[in-house]
């Protein structure tokens, strides 16, 4: 299992498409600031959102039998899973007794998390990813890079190739007007032929029973208004109480994401059509762990809005594969340790704290801060790389000792002014391989004190 | 007003004459200052490397220098950050109380406490102010581009009152340079690449002097500016507020 | 069992009681131009936007916008160009060659260019999303300005199925190129009376 940082050095031995990457990312970064701009009160509402989430989080059982209750009594059938494979069998069953074998599916981190594909094509069932971006992912047999932008880290020329072979599209260098109407005519008979659509859920309204799924492509609606059976499937965090907070979450989600003002499609489901059905599946796989961890719980507000992906200067330039998580970037860098701590201790130290993921972050997830708390917990819990950690210890018991330290600094200067390069710039030091070590100047800043006249 | 000297440790052993300009423009302001000695570190490297519990004795160190005194000033955002934030690992005696809410980073100190931002000070060059992060999204020195409030920065202030000083807009305000502590040698490749699309910035907007509260940050700046041979160089904001050119 | 394991695994795990927040309508209220908001922001989302001096003019201005349309469902009691019948007997799929479809928009929304449509207009859900080309009738006094005001405007309605569609269907799932006419609608088109 590769570390971050190792995945991020591959990431960077192609410069200039790490340029192209962070460049892309930047664009919906300005995006997003723009439309932020235009809202009066943006600060307000986030600070709405994050507090209708911290409620939610508090009374979360209560609104989810609340949920529940108003949905059944609209006609939609509830379901429970407590993981994955709960989730998937659910899903299986419901596809089963409906005789179904083609699937068309639109957006759902929560059925990447759950790894749902593999195991209903492992049955043999169809299962077709409608979201443009996921489509390309699919066929290139990746997982998605990004939570919003999930082919964000393919070049037009890639899927132009990509297409060719899989849609039998003519090689157009990466026109992207061409190679979307192509994907559109390829999905629209998947739709057309779709037995069952699956989506995911953005906000589930405990007070009607409803809930909203936000698209711009109009493929959720698309596969779910074609088929007689729609599953929707929802983590137990995505629950708001009223419908009126959907005011406060579109309007932030949005713009958070892409920098539109809204997505094009928020369709508003509460109750079947005629003749046909809506299951709900109600997801935990390891979210009410994440509730019982009092410094990570709010890491559950998430409303998947990918802005802090954007924004961080880490995953701009290390791509969304070097997390090796199904959330990458900051958000997933909080969230996966808790899933897996061993698989993703390395996620936590992949950030410089610089805290511009909490400053976008629409519902307010001090992120960077997490970020620190898990690391104070994975080098107690998860063995660390020998050097690093006596390196460490040593430090802290220096810094710990005043006189131990004031020689120790004499020497580390004495060191880098004295030693021979090759010895200080020796491939065990990271820090040399690009940078110059600072030019260490006659004295320091004790020993100038000590000789300066009239100290007070 | 009794103030305490805060010079962190790698200034005082690899950036003295930081350590000295921020000290000469203290008491050129009229300040009183004190230099306790026997500090060490505010226990940042510890602390953002996950060993927390290790860095325990140096706060403490750092509380015992710095209890008498009515306000602590350091040229370094990140320090000064750390003890307001992280010193809640000690137990919260008056003593630990007192010293996180009297650390000021010294623009802030010089602006928000002294509430002077002309210090006579001229020099003549165009600069570049790069907002350290700790500085700015942690003690708020400035509005950061993410949210949505009022623009302001306390550097700013007072680099605006400079003489003779350009003082050049970037493209990217306030972009993280990628030094983070140990972050630099654990995630090198990353960190590298940061920095040097930070130093891109001032060299596309002409600038000939970086600078910033924070020497951690332009030390990791200057290191791939002299390993590539760049025309620029990085001062401490303490130096181009002491400067008389 | 999934459910109650659930439900005592929280129950054990939530923090004590926080309360719900107010929203304070007024932090948001700003003097706009809602009609000029609007227009401004149907374009911005991709949309076409017209306003009509009177409806009597709106079959004219379909046919020049949309020439080639053939099969046309209209909801609109003033257009008479609609030529395909939706009763109780029409499938889904038998929409699939729609070409346009004109139907009346409930409300806009200023800040987004939103216009909240359910299916108590249009009694089968695909209708505007299958079809090729969609045309949207809204009265010019029927915006509001923001989400908020917007959820209050739909606070009473039957709840079945409804949405807030703002432009046409788009995509910038390759390199961030926007393309407008993804899975949906190819185009929109708000007609402002
Ligand atoms: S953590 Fe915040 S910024 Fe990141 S995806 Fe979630 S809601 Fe968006």
């Amino acid at each position: 299992m590769m570390s971050h940082s190792k995945l991020a050095e591959i990431f960077n031995k192609d410069e200039a498409k790490v340029n192209w990457h962070d460049k892309a990312l930047w664009y919906v970064r300005e995006k997003r600031d723009t439309a932020a701009h235009h809202v009066k009160g943006w600060e307000y509402l986030r600070d709405l959102a994050s507090g209708i989430k911290a409620n939610v989080l508090s009374n979360l059982d209560n609104y989810l039998v609340e949920f529940e209750k108003n949905a059944q009594s609209n006609g939609i059938e509830v379901h429970w899973a407590s993981n994955a494979e709960e989730h998937n069998k659910i899903v299986y069953k419901i596809l089963t007794q409906n005789n179904a074998t083609k699937v068309v599916k639109s957006k759902s981190m929560l059925t990447e998390e759950c790894h749902l594909n593999p195991y209903l094509e492992s049955k043999g069932i169809e299962v077709i990813d409608t979201d443009l971006g996921e489509r390309i992912v699919q066929l290139a047999k990746e997982p998605p890079s990004h939570i919003v932008l999930p082919a964000i880290h393919k070049t037009k020329e890639e899927i132009d190739v990509l297409f060719q072979e899989h849609l039998g599209t003519k090689p157009s260098n990466g026109d992207p007007q061409y190679l979307t109407n192509e994907a559109r005519k390829h999905l629209r008979d998947k739709f057309l032929n779709a037995d069952v659509a699956l989506t995911g859920v953005n906000f589930a309204i405990a007070e009607t029973g409803g809930f909203v799924v936000c698209t711009n492509e109009g493929n959720a609606d698309m596969g779910v208004h074609l088929s007689k059976v729609h599953i929707a499937c929802m983590g137990i965090e995505k629950i708001i109480p009223r419908e009126e907070h959907l005011g406060v979450f579109l309007r932030l989600l949005a713009r958070s994401a892409t920098g539109q003002p809204i997505t094009t499609y928020s369709s508003h489901f509460n109750k079947p059509a005629p003749g046909n059905a809506i299951h709900i599946v109600i997801v935990d796989n390891g979210r009410t762990e994440q509730l019982s961890r009092e410094d990570f719980r709010s890491s559950l507000s998430c409303i998947r809005c990918g802005a802090c992906m954007n924004t961080c200067p880490i995953y701009r330039r290390s791509g969304g594969f070097s997390y090796n998580a199904t959330i990458p970037g900051p958000i997933g860098s909080i969230l996966s340790p808790g899933m897996d701590m061993k698989k993703h201790s390395s996620l936590p130290f992949a950030s410089t704290l610089c805290g511009s993921c909490s400053n976008v972050c629409p519902v307010k997830i001090n992120i960077h801060e997490q970020l620190y708390k898990w690391r104070q917990i994975i080098t107690k819990e998860q063995k660390q790389p020998l050097i690093k950690k006596t390196i460490l210890k040593i430090t802290g018991m220096v810094l710990g000792r005043p006189k131990l330290y004031a020689v120790l600094g004499i020497s580390v200067r004495w060191m880098l002014k004295y030693a021979p390069r090759f010895m200080v710039y020796s491939k065990l030091n990271a820090w040399g391989k690009s940078r110059e070590f600072p030019k260490v100047e006659n004295g320091n800043f004790d020993q100038w004190y000590k000789n300066r006249k009239n100290n007070g | 007003m009794k103030v305490g000297l805060f010079i962190p440790c790698y200034i005082n052993q690899l950036y003295p004459k930081v350590g000295i300009a921020t000290l000469e423009l203290l008491e050129k302001l009229g300040v009183e200052v004190y230099y306790p000695t026997g500090q060490t570190c505010c226990g940042q490297p510890l602390g953002n490397s996950g060993y927390e519990e290790d860095a325990k004795g140096a706060c403490q160190i750092f509380v015992e220098n710095f209890k008498e005194y009515d306000y602590i000033v350091g040229p370094s955002g990140s320090c000064i950050h750390h003890i307001k934030e992280h010193f809640d690992i000690l137990e919260q005696t008056e003593a630990v109380k007192n010293v996180r809410k009297n650390s000021y980073e010294l623009c802030e100190f010089i602006v928000n406490i002294l509430g002077k931002t002309n210090l006579g000070a001229s020099f003549p060059y165009k600069v570049g102010l790069h907002k350290s992060c700790h500085g700015l999204r942690g003690l708020k020195l400035g509005s950061c581009s993410e949210r949505m409030d009022d623009y302001y920065s306390t550097e700013e202030e007072l680099l605006k009152e400079v003489k003779g000083i350009e003082l050049m807009s970037l493209t990217r305000k306030d972009e993280c340079c990628g030094f983070g502590g140990t972050f630099s040698v654990f995630e090198e490749a990353i960190s590298v690449k940061m920095g040097k699309d930070r130093i891109q910035d001032h060299l596309d907007n002409g600038v000939e002097v970086i600078t910033g509260a924070d020497h951690s940050c332009l030390m990791h700046l200057d290191g791939l500016i002299n390993r590539n041979n760049q025309p620029l160089r990085v001062m401490h904001i303490a130096e181009i507020l002491n400067s008389c050119i | 069992m999934g459910k109650s394991s659930i439900l005592k695994s929280i129950k054990e795990n939530k923090p004590t009681l926080i309360s719900l927040p107010e929203i304070d309508v007024n932090s948001f209220e700003e003097t706009i131009n809602l009609v000029e908001t609007f227009k401004k922001n149907v374009e911005s989302v991709g949309g076409n936007i017209k306003e009509l001096g009177q409806i009597q003019d709106l079959d004219l201005e379909i046919k020049n916008r949309y020439p080639n349309a053939k099969r046309i469902f209209s909801q609109i009691s003033e257009s008479v160009l609609g030529n395909v019948q939706i009763s109780e007997q029409t499938k889904p799929k038998d929409l699939e060659n729609l070409d346009l479809a004109i139907l009346k928009g409930v409300f806009g929304v200023a800040e987004n260019g939103a216009i909240w449509i359910s299916d108590e207009q249009f009694s089968i859900r695909i209708l505007p999303f299958i079809t090729n080309d969609l045309v949207l009738i809204l009265q010019k006094k029927d915006l509001c300005q923001h989400m908020h005001h917007a959820y209050k405007m739909i606070a009473n309605r039957t709840r079945t199925f409804g949405l807030f569609i703002s432009g046409p269907s788009k995509t910038a799932d390759i390199e961030q190129c926007l393309v407008i006419g993804a899975q949906g609608a190819m185009s929109l088109t708000i007609f402002l009376i």
